[in-house]
């Protein structure tokens, strides 16, 4: 069938990305990882870890299964794969943090779980990856090629993390130690700086000019913001592969890659103030006006991260750092990007069917913003907040604002349980003859 | 020497089904300089017009019982226009003219997909409605489909309208 049908297992992969963002939120409320540790303390790599494949990549995942065949208006390569793909990451993820734990020594020494953990992750990666891949390469253009670079990026960050477990665990030779040993940043930027920064500035083209009925942006300008990202990620890995077996120093290439980490950001805010600037539509939904305070985050990111290399702070100071990039940039859209998707393939499970014959509610009507307004508000002031008290060196504080951020994410995540229970919607249209209440995990059809 | 990609629309058709929406999947397949070599139960002579726009010649040769081998080659300088003429049905008379009309390009989504639903289910049998949009309705062809209506759509050579098409079951 030629279009887009929907994918049934989007609401599993939010719910468990959420369940993990909860996870985190409270090993930070707990003192677990840094600031309380050290950040390169195997109690940090367990917090990271939560976040960045729990929480950021499996709601990526579940967003691009349903979104990519859209992007390219084609059937997904394999959609019995994602299921599995799911428990094998949920599995992998378990068995990587509880060798994180055995390394910090808060388990029984049992370090073989890491390998275990890199091969399963890997394994359930390379579905997804196989996946989306040969999906999105049916229509290589616009976001469907940031898809395709924040794809191989994937690859980059996975074979990066397979190499320091198995090194981790003693299997990883003298090779395996020298990557270990140099090779974080490079994991780091492939990880955030690829995977999950590309790849939502690709989805955020289509999804902003869509529900603002903005023109797509310029295939030219978009592809040039595409290059560089992909640079300074290729320069990253490439660059950062050879100084490690030349044995050399890598702060020339770190700072190249800055540099165009830098001018991809630039422009990616140069395309998305013009989808901004010519929009027909003038009065912004929740999700947007959000998603707003997440590229002031991004912006924010790149003006702290030169103020810090300015003032030569930026290795004491990457906690504070990577925490706005990856609370106040990413988890903020994914967040608002969550709340606009639910109620949007909610209604037209529900409502689709029925569409045309009987009156159906709109959109808006599965929504409550005013009172969803409020949790986004007390999440992104935390998320700043934050931020500061990391940069004041306050970890007493910190944990205040993990704990208003808490609330916030409890709250939001009550609001899309609501919308997906459909129980903001009014009486008479809220289940019309004909048409099937959700179910909170899977799409029936 | 042209490389074919086969679609054979022979048990759609006996099925009584619409095959214009696979051809033009497997068009999309195609490499560069590929062409297609199609299966038919009849001579397709509207679908002719429809694939030169699209920069194909044709050649047809009767086979047995009545059905038809038509290769379509792609010829020397294809166009670059991406649009689907959307006004023959090759695969019977031609479409009747819309009896309703709808410009939906400025309604934000989902609205245009609510409204062509709502319009297409007051069709007659047969009838047609045409809606510009401005994106491809990807969410909504699923919808058209369940409910038994056939299609056509298109980018026109603005680049920015798409053109659908819709039947009313017979």
């Amino acid at each position: 069938m030629i279009g887009g049908s929907l994918f049934r297992w989007t609401m599993a992969y939010f719910a468990a990305a959420l369940a993990w963002l909860l996870v985190a939120l409270a090993l930070m409320l707990g003192g677990v990882g840094y600031p309380a540790a050290d950040i390169a303390s195997p109690d940090t790599l367990v917090l990271v870890h939560a976040v960045t494949i729990g929480w950021l990549s499996l709601a990526m995942c579940g967003a691009l299964f349903q979104f990519v065949p859209v992007l390219v208006a084609k059937p997904l390569f394999a959609e019995p794969w994602a299921l599995p793909a799911l428990g094998l990451l949920t599995s992998g993820l378990v068995c990587l943090l509880a060798g994180f734990l055995a390394l910090g020594g808060r388990l029984p020494l049992a370090l073989w779980l890491l390998p275990v953990g890199a091969v399963l992750l890997v394994t359930g990666f390379t579905l997804v990856v196989v996946d989306l891949g040969l999906t999105a390469w049916l229509r290589p253009t616009g976001p469907a090629s940031f898809v395709l670079v924040g794809l191989a990026s994937l690859c980059a960050t996975a074979a990066f993390g397979s190499i320091f477990a198995f090194a981790l665990a003693g299997w990883g030779g003298s090779a395996g130690e020298a990557v270990l040993a140099s090779g974080v940043p490079l994991h780091a930027i492939a990880g955030l700086g690829g995977w999950l920064t590309l790849t939502a500035m690709g989805v955020s083209y289509r999804l902003l000019s869509m529900f603002m009925l903005s023109p797509d942006v310029n295939e030219r300008q978009s592809r040039i913001t595409l290059a560089t990202g992909a640079l300074a990620i290729a320069v990253t890995v490439a660059g950062g592969a050879l100084a490690i077996g030349l044995a050399s120093g890598m702060s020339a290439v770190l700072l190249l890659a800055g540099v165009l980490g830098l001018v991809s950001a630039a422009l990616y805010g140069r395309d998305v103030a013009g989808i901004f600037r010519n929009r027909k539509r003038r009065q912004l939904e929740l999700n947007m006006r959000i998603a707003t305070l997440s590229f002031a985050s991004l912006a924010g990111v790149a003006v702290l991260g030169v103020a810090l290399i300015a003032v030569g702070e930026l290795a004491a100071q990457v906690g504070a750092f990577t925490f706005l990039a990856v609370f106040g940039w990413l988890s903020g859209l994914v967040l608002a990007k969550l709340y606009k998707i639910v109620a949007f393939l909610t209604w037209l499970e529900t409502y689709g069917p029925v569409m045309g014959r009987t009156p159906t509610p709109r959109v808006q009507d599965l929504v409550a913003e005013g009172r969803a307004t409020k949790w986004f508000v007390i999440y992104y002031v935390a998320v700043w907040a934050g931020t500061l008290t990391l940069l004041a060196g306050e970890p007493g504080a910190f944990r205040l604002a993990v704990a208003a951020m808490t609330l916030g994410v409890a709250g939001i995540i009550r609001e899309i349980v609501r919308i997906r229970r459909l129980a903001d919607v009014a009486h008479p249209l809220r289940l019309p003859g004909g048409a099937i209440a959700p179910h909170l995990l899977f799409a029936r059809n | 020497m042209t490389a074919y990609l086969d679609v054979d629309v022979r048990p759609i058709l006996r099925a009584g089904g619409e095959p214009f929406s696979v051809i033009m999947a497997a068009l999309e397949k195609l490499e560069p300089g590929q062409g297609i070599r199609l299966y038919a139960t009849f001579k397709p002579i509207p679908l002719f017009a429809v694939m030169a726009d699209k920069g194909f010649a044709h050649s047809a040769k009767p086979l047995e019982g009545g059905e038809w081998e038509v290769l379509f080659t792609p010829a020397e300088t294809p166009k670059t226009e991406q649009g689907v003429s959307p006004s023959t049905d090759w695969a019977s008379a031609p479409w009747p003219e819309p009896s309703v009309k709808l410009d939906n390009r400025d309604l934000e989504p989902p609205e245009p997909m609510v409204r062509i639903l709502a319009a297409a289910d007051q069709l007659a049998p047969g009838e047609t409605l045409s809606a510009l949009l401005r994106r491809e309705p990807v969410f909504l062809f699923p919808q058209l489909e369940r409910r038994g209506f056939r299609w056509l759509g298109g980018f026109l050579p603005d680049g920015v309208t798409y053109e659908l098409t819709v039947r009313a079951p017979l």
